[in-house]
């Protein structure tokens, strides 16, 4: 039985047995789930060794810089694997999130060897791959020395692959031909609807469908509930209060942050549209979002929800996600909806943020690296941390199909996977690749802030915004 | 000033409890938040009243702590380490090397001294952040990147000028008599400035040596930019506890309680020489 | 013998004083003019590697060098400062921090002296209190911020809690624009208070009794003892105090960062959080340096001026050398 149960396993990672068959045959073999699961990593492992030699490094030492991140837990808590298979040895620095980005910075720019990989956000590439800290990594995919034949790049979401691809010109779409690959996605989060179930039971409503309904929504839910606010959203002054929900809603009527033309880029933020928009947006929050808004960030939203201080969050789906577990008051409340703020849309248009591994280019040992880097985000590990750990969203297709991660979800969080169904195809980033993007952004942010405080009207503040943000190109060399 | 009413005595009384009310409430409450999950500290509204747990101290000491997302590992131990000994190292070299130079200012006027002594305090208004990026360059050039010597070393940009000013002050309040005397009877220069100056100069010492301390130990740009995780200091090892799952307060509490407490001893410490200050009034000039 | 000028000026000539030097052999007369800069040089020795960095920076200032523009690059002189005399938000930044620093030490000073003097008397229980007053000098600013800011969330904090039994049910905080200056300030206040108490209280008590002894003897009015002898002779103290807390202040970036990331809009936009945001955020490294070379020049000139008047303060003290 155990030969039978490993060639049936072998089978089924070779693809030539579906994973319904696969169950039906296991059962009828009399393996147990666990049973067979064990044959399947076995067969993984095996599979994944097949031609390619692992071994090639063996003995080298890598160093990684990390976030303080789920991911990152999940990836050290499997790391035992690929030193096993590969024979490198692996360190890495963990910084906390409040400063990760400053350390990258500070490493990179400085021009220190000491980290071989770390992980970045997408828009972070827009600066590092301009200023060449950073390795095209299409050159290492496409080249079959290098890369196992098992590595399956297509099977990571496509939104996703062109989402952390770009060709450096101002401006230049995501994704297209010539476009460099910075980074390779890793766990990913897109925006939608997380809420409060019981909170929307007792005052009666639905999760809105669109921005006039969850405007509508978010006051009833201020009003009725006598404590907890409607709707919590990010406010704080920074690119990171755009990123999320707003630009996802943004989106989703169409519009767009700049517009391209002879490549030179013009401001795009006080069209009409964009003006309706961010009058709803601003009235939004000023009816029933948090009163220290423009305070708020990823933590304080996540926060409000977990402890029953606010009904719906519009934010990314993981901060719902983590808010319906841990010591979380409202742990087991909290239900999941997708979103589409454009009444017209046929379906949601969420902005991404990408956990992404980058390979530095002060690098030694870059080949070895790459070695790290296809390991970490290959099939076998995300669908190890989609399981085990809490490495959610995981960016390949064959892993949001794998029943038992997709099991664990649904029992879980309520709504999740339909929110992702329905969202994936259109979630990419939407914002233009420039270089000037966090300048840019953040000011955008504080508009906003000056809006919401009614120290400029909508209409008036995009106007400047707009002027301003042309002068900051044009001064850059990248505007007309 | 030995005469006091009973109604200055109440209106001061009064007055301490005020300031000790705005100062330490924080304090307290933070305290408070050290021995609550954070389930009890995100109350809706806060209250004074929960069952106290000592689960946030006993995750920073033994290092492991149950979260959200699963378990996580902390360093805080290493970090408050690696805190003592920056902050202790630095501010030693800081006075044997600031105490002298403040002396030497105080007591003597000689050419270019004002500059020296000016040029000594202007290290300690360049911001940090204008010399962090060519300091990196710099530091790797002398392979000083990531070692306790580097660090020690730039720390010295907080702690001596520091040092070095407010114990001019000191030394220049101390009338040189007292050393013309002790000279005269034979002693050397050190000697003298061993037994007479620097005791008579300690309220001083111990002022901006625990100041000098208390910055180094706040400090946390420097570790931050020049080294790697290994030697960071606890203020990075607290934020630590900022996840994306959530801020953790109840250990973040926990992680400022520890982080002040040797703090505090060395403060209670130098508390002694603190307070010498007006019992060696009579013998000054 | 003719005596050098470094001796004739010493502030220690006292007659018997040259007499010593002129008895002495010459090696230790040689040794003697050596010793002050033998005492001080180590310190500047130790200090003058971060003048590399320095002037590296200075260089930097004076170049268009945006790390993700590389083709950019190129020394333009003085552009970036030029650039910021027509710049609305240079000038924002500049009136803020000036407001800050002279807000947060003003208050400070008087709140500091005030304690201090509560405190002037060495009893156990003074002691004790401004040791335990020192503990919100001791957390770190940016955990410290960290702490404020959930006190004053207006569903968890604390704070807000007890101003909304006050009555004030809507105060926002450090997120409305009309109090957001106020509450960093009151972080501020709160966190460096005790470091000018601390040195206003060493000061005060290593003050020469005599003064305060004859003026209780004949009677002198508290107010006069205090204007006209606790305060000219604690003024030292109060301009060492004082310049390190503004040197310190207008340089604050822990607690506006962290409370509020120099927002709402750009009402805390301090030179650090600017300068911060150009350099780590938008890799714009020679604007960000120019921008801190500014804030140095305005700390340098400012610092020059205390010690200038710390100096004579010190001349009138001990009478001319």
């Amino acid at each position: 039985m155990y030969e039978k149960g490993r060639d049936l396993a072998a089978a089924f990672v070779r693809k030539q047995v579906s994973r319904r068959e696969l169950i039906q045959r296991a059962s009828q073999l009399g393996l147990s789930v666990a049973a067979t699961s064990f044959f399947v990593n076995q067969a993984m492992s095996q599979a994944m060794a097949a031609d390619f030699d692992w071994q090639k490094h063996k003995g080298t030492n890598l160093k990684l810089l990390l976030n303080k991140h789920p991911y990152a837990d999940a990836m050290i808590a499997n790391l035992d694997t690929f030193k096993s298979m590969t024979g490198m040895n692996v360190s890495y620095d963990i910084f906390p999130e409040d400063v990760y980005f400053d350390k990258v910075t500070a490493a990179l720019s400085s021009g220190s060897s000491e980290y071989d990989a770390f992980m970045t956000g997408a828009y972070m590439t827009w600066t590092y791959g301009p200023a060449g800290w950073i390795e095209d990594l299409n050159e290492y995919i496409q080249d079959s020395d290098l890369t196992n034949p098992n590595y399956n790049w297509d099977d990571v979401l496509p939104g996703l692959r062109a989402s952390t691809a770009w060709n450096g010109v101002p401006g230049g779409e995501l994704g297209s031909a010539d476009a460099k690959q910075w980074c390779i996605p890793w766990g990913y989060e897109l925006n939608n609807v997380s809420y409060n179930k019981p909170m929307f039971d007792k005052v009666g409503v639905k999760p809105p469908k669109n921005l006039p309904e969850m405007v509508e929504t978010a006051a009833k839910l201020t009003k009725d509930l006598g404590g907890p606010y409607g709707v919590g959203v990010r406010g704080s002054r920074s690119w990171a209060t755009i990123h999320p929900g707003f630009l996802s809603g943004y989106s989703n009527y169409g519009q767009r942050d700049f517009s391209v033309s002879d490549g030179k880029l013009k401001a795009a933020m006080n069209t009409k549209e964009s003006k309706a928009y961010h009058e709803l947006w601003v009235k939004m929050i000023q009816e029933s979002g948090p009163k220290n808004w423009s305070t708020y960030t990823w933590y304080q939203v996540g926060t409000d929800l977990g402890a029953g201080a606010s009904a719906m969050i519009f934010d990314a789906d993981i901060l719902g996600y983590f808010m319906n577990g841990g010591d979380n008051k409202e742990k087991g409340n909290i239900h999941y909806a997708p979103f589409a703020a454009n009444p017209a849309a046929s379906a949601p248009t969420p902005n991404v943020w990408i956990w992404s591994l980058a390979l530095s280019s002060f690098s030694g040992q870059k080949e070895a690296a790459w070695y790290f880097m296809q390991w970490a985000s290959s099939v076998e590990h995300d669908l190890f941390g989609a399981r085990k750990m809490d490495f959610v969203n995981p960016v390949r297709a064959s892993v949001w199909k794998d029943e038992e991660f997709r099991n664990r979800i649904d029992k879980s969080y309520p709504g999740y996977l339909e929110q992702h169904d329905v969202s994936a195809p259109g979630a990419k980033i939407y914002f233009t690749a420039q270089p000037l993007f966090f300048d840019l952004t953040t000011q955008w942010a504080e508009t906003l802030q000056k809006m919401v405080a009614k120290e400029v009207p909508v209409d008036e503040g995009l106007d400047q915004l707009a002027a301003s943000v042309d002068k900051q190109l044009k001064d850059a060399g990248l505007g007309g | 000033m030995n005469q006091i009413s009973t109604f200055e005595r109440i209106v001061r009384g009064l007055l301490i409890a005020l300031v000790l009310l705005f100062f330490l409430f924080p304090i307290f409450w933070i305290l408070l938040m050290s021995f609550q999950t954070n389930e009890q500290i995100l109350r809706i509204p806060p209250s004074l009243f929960f069952e106290p747990t000592l689960q946030n101290y006993v995750a920073l000491l033994t290092g492991r702590l149950q979260t959200a997302a699963g378990n996580l590992d902390i360093a805080f131990m290493r970090n408050l380490g690696n805190s003592l000994l920056l902050s202790t190292s630095s501010v030693l070299l800081a006075l044997a090397l600031g105490v002298p130079a403040a002396y030497a200012f105080a007591r003597y006027k000689f050419r270019l001294g004002e500059s020296i002594a000016f040029t000594l305090l202007s290290f300690r208004f360049a911001p940090p952040l204008l010399v962090l990026l060519p300091l990196s360059l710099f530091f790797r050039q002398l392979h000083l990147t990531d070692t306790y010597i580097g660090l020690i070393w730039v720390y010295q940009l907080i702690c001596l000028p520091l040092i070095l000013w407010i114990v001019r002050g000191y030394f220049e309040d101390i009338s040189p008599d007292i050393e013309h005397a002790y000279r005269i009877s034979g002693h050397g220069w050190w000697k003298t400035f061993r037994k007479i100056a620097i005791p008579l100069a300690r309220p001083g010492i111990a002022a901006a040596g625990l100041l000098a301390f208390i910055f180094a130990w706040n400090n946390f740009i420097f570790a931050l930019i020049l080294a790697s995780a290994s030697k960071q200091p606890v203020t990075v090892g607290a934020l630590a506890f900022v996840t994306a799952s959530g801020i953790q307060y109840g250990q973040i509490a926990a992680a400022i309680v520890l982080s002040v407490t040797p703090t505090l001893l060395l403060a209670l410490y130098a508390q002694r020489y603190l307070v010498e200050g007006l019992s060696l009034g009579a013998v000054k000039g | 013998m003719a005596l050098t000028d470094s001796v004739r000026s010493s502030m220690t000539t006292a007659t018997q004083h040259s007499q010593t030097a002129t008895r002495a052999p010459a090696r230790r007369r040689a040794l003697r003019q050596a010793l002050p800069y033998l005492l001080s040089l180590p310190a500047l020795l130790v200090c003058i590697g971060i003048l590399i960095p320095f002037f590296t920076a200075v260089y930097y200032s004076m170049m268009r060098f945006r790390l993700n523009l590389p083709m950019l690059k190129g020394f333009i002189w003085f552009d970036n400062y030029i650039s910021f005399l027509s710049d609305g938000a240079f000038w924002n930044t500049l009136s803020i921090s000036l407001i800050y620093a002279f807000v947060t030490v003003t208050g400070e000073l008087i709140l500091g002296l005030g304690i201090a003097l509560l405190l002037v008397r060495p009893t156990r229980l003074n002691n004790a209190v401004s040791i335990m007053l020192l503990l919100p000098l001791m957390t770190a600013p940016a955990l410290a911020a960290l702490m404020w800011k959930l006190m004053t969330n207006p569903n968890f904090g604390i704070l807000s809690y007890l101003v909304s039994l006050l009555g004030f049910e809507n105060f926002k905080w450090a997120s409305d624009p009309s109090t957001a200056l106020l509450t960093v300030v009151l972080v501020d206040i709160w966190v460096y208070t005790p470091f000018i108490m601390i040195l206003l209280l060493a000061g005060l008590r290593s003050l020469p009794k005599q003064p305060f002894e004859a003026a209780a003897l004949d009677g002198v009015p508290r107010s006069f003892v205090f204007f006209r002898i606790t305060l000219p002779m604690l003024m030292p103290y109060i301009i060492t105090a004082t310049l390190f807390r503004l040197l310190d202040s207008i340089q604050q970036f822990d607690i506006i960062y962290s409370m509020t990331q120099g927002g709402p809009g750009d009402r805390l936009m301090v030179f650090q959080v600017q300068s911060y945001l150009e350099f780590f955020q938008y890799t714009n490294v020679g604007r960000s340096a120019a921008l801190l070379i500014v804030l140095w020049a305005i700390t340098y000139a400012l610092s020059n001026l205390f010690i200038k008047h710390w100096l004579k303060l010190r001349e009138r003290a001990h009478g001319p050398a």
